[in-house]
């Protein structure tokens, strides 16, 4: 894994949001088919480093790469680029107006220029493996939290992406809907796929990540396996916050 | 004089001005509509220049008297050379009115969208363009319905400012006005009638709107 490029890379990434220095120096990749987990406390930047990264949000100074290419400036490469990397919203964000079914094929079709029958073909191949099928004819609104997430995942993959981005995934859902959403980043994560995952569910980084990246107030504080973060961190910012999530 | 006479005097007239305030209101609201997406595609552009103008243009004619921009267009732009017949000038108030207003219904269509649709969009590498044409447009149309059809009602009673230029055939309400300057004892008889034929528009048009909504609401 080392010698090959990384599919994410972050040098010396540098954001303000006026005099919030939201993102300070972040150095970070990502190799192929690694799991990282970035974990930290409400407001330490983790979803704007996530935006940065699909370039939904500029940096000020720095250098992102995707597979050792660097990120192209605006329009319709951009755009492109944008479709190399998925990612999955808290808040799941489907498309209101679009049936489950559309909701998957409309990157693929609009994007990737796919003809109907073979975007809707793949898409009902990735709902059936999300376990939502039975849902393609329905709109997100008639769905529960789960099965929007789960689509959510779905109307990534069809745009075969190299790396997917996870904010949150879990934090909108009730309890008992959390699992069916793990059960399928897991399942991604066993083939192979390059995640970055912003979450708290310790089982699931227990479970599959390679890496945790503990960030606070900006910066990147801490990093290590699961178990050597969990079960030894070597800051007290970590420790502070493993004991306020863990309800010490 | 009473309905009778007043029928039979001036009925063929009445049927024309129904058709004249009709077509009218149906050409105004089409290219006020066309006119409003345009504005609203610039007001949330990311070129600023664009949103400024897109802005400027709702700001001016959303907040300006119907009869005073028909003063304008009517008898301040031909001394700028800019020479149009009456009725021309009747549908370019109603229009430059009618598309402020359009433009504003949509940015509240847009607004209920949230951004999130929009950054979603964006992330599986749709354009700005095809943001707009695929996710953010189709939604702001279909949860515009119902003020649109108020629009489209406000637009059909702002033809009456037809009323305050020369027309031939008249519209509705300048059709009262040639009738009670001809028939000086006859009193509020023709007003009563152009405005049940109004309100009967407006009901059938709120009926419609009505119905059209309940079938391409969004659910949320
Ligand atoms: N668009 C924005 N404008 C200004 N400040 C922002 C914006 N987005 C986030 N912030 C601020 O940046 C900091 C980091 O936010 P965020 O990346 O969402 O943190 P996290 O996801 O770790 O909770 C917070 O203090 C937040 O208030
Ligand atoms: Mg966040």
């Amino acid at each position: 894994m080392s010698a090959e490029i990384p599919v994410i890379e972050l040098r010396n990434v540098d954001k303000h949001y006026g005099p919030l220095h939201v993102l300070q120096h972040i150095n970070l990749s990502v190799g192929k088919g690694e799991v990282l987990v970035l974990i930290g406390p409400s407001g330490s930047g983790k979803s704007t480093l996530c935006r940065t990264i699909n370039r939904l949000e500029t940096i000020d100074s720095g250098e992102i790469l995707i597979e050792g290419q660097p990120l192209p400036q605006e329009g319709k490469e951009l755009a492109q680029m944008r479709a190399e990397i998925g990612m999955v919203f808290q808040s799941f964000n489907l498309f209101a107006h679009k049936t489950i079914l559309d909701n998957v094929t409309l990157g693929p079709r609009e994007v990737l220029k796919m003809p109907k029958d073979a975007a809707e073909k793949e898409a009902m191949e990735l709902l059936t493996r999300v376990g939502v099928d039975a849902q393609a004819h329905k709109v997100p609104a008639q769905l529960s939290g789960g099965q929007q997430q789960r689509v959510a995942i779905a109307r990534s993959l069809a745009m075969h992406p190299k790396a997917m981005l996870f904010d949150e995934p879990t934090s909108a859902l009730d309890p008992e809907m959390i699992n069916e959403v793990l059960d399928v980043m897991v399942e991604l994560a066993r083939e192979g796929m390059t995640m970055v995952v912003v979450t708290h569910e310790m089982n699931f980084a227990r479970r599959v990540s390679n890496r945790v990246v503990f960030m606070a107030d900006g910066q990147i504080v801490e990093e290590g396996t699961p178990s050597e973060f969990f079960d030894n961190p070597q800051t007290a910012r970590a420790k502070e916050f493993l004991d306020s999530i863990r309800g010490h | 004089m009473g309905y009778a006479e007043l029928f039979a005097a001036y009925g063929e007239k009445y049927l024309l001005a129904i058709f004249e305030t009709l077509s009218m209101t149906v050409l105004c609201f089409a290219i006020a509509m066309v006119i409003s997406v345009l504005v609203t595609v610039m007001r949330v552009s990311p070129i600023k220049p664009l949103r400024l103008v897109g802005d400027l243009y709702v700001q001016v004619f959303r907040n300006i008297p119907g009869v005073a921009l028909l003063v304008i267009v009517a008898y301040a732009l031909p001394y700028l050379k800019v020479l149009m017949p009456w009725k021309v000038c009747v549908e370019v108030v109603v229009v430059l009115l009618a598309s402020a207003f359009g433009s504003e219904n949509f940015m509240t269509g847009i607004n209920a969208i949230g951004v999130g649709q929009i950054e979603a969009a964006r992330s599986i590498g749709l354009t700005f363009t095809q943001t707009m044409t695929k996710i953010v447009i189709p939604q702001a149309l279909r949860s515009a319905v119902l003020p649109m059809t108020n629009l489209l009602i406000a637009t059909m009673l702002t033809t009456a400012l037809g009323s305050q230029v020369p027309l031939n055939p008249q519209e509705l309400t300048g059709l009262v006005s040639f009738i009670t300057t001809r028939e000086t004892a006859i009193g509020i008889l023709p007003f009563t009638v152009s405005a049940v034929i109004y309100a009967g528009f407006s009901v059938l048009l709120g009926l419609a709107g009505n119905a059209i909504d309940r079938k391409v609401r969004v659910i949320r």
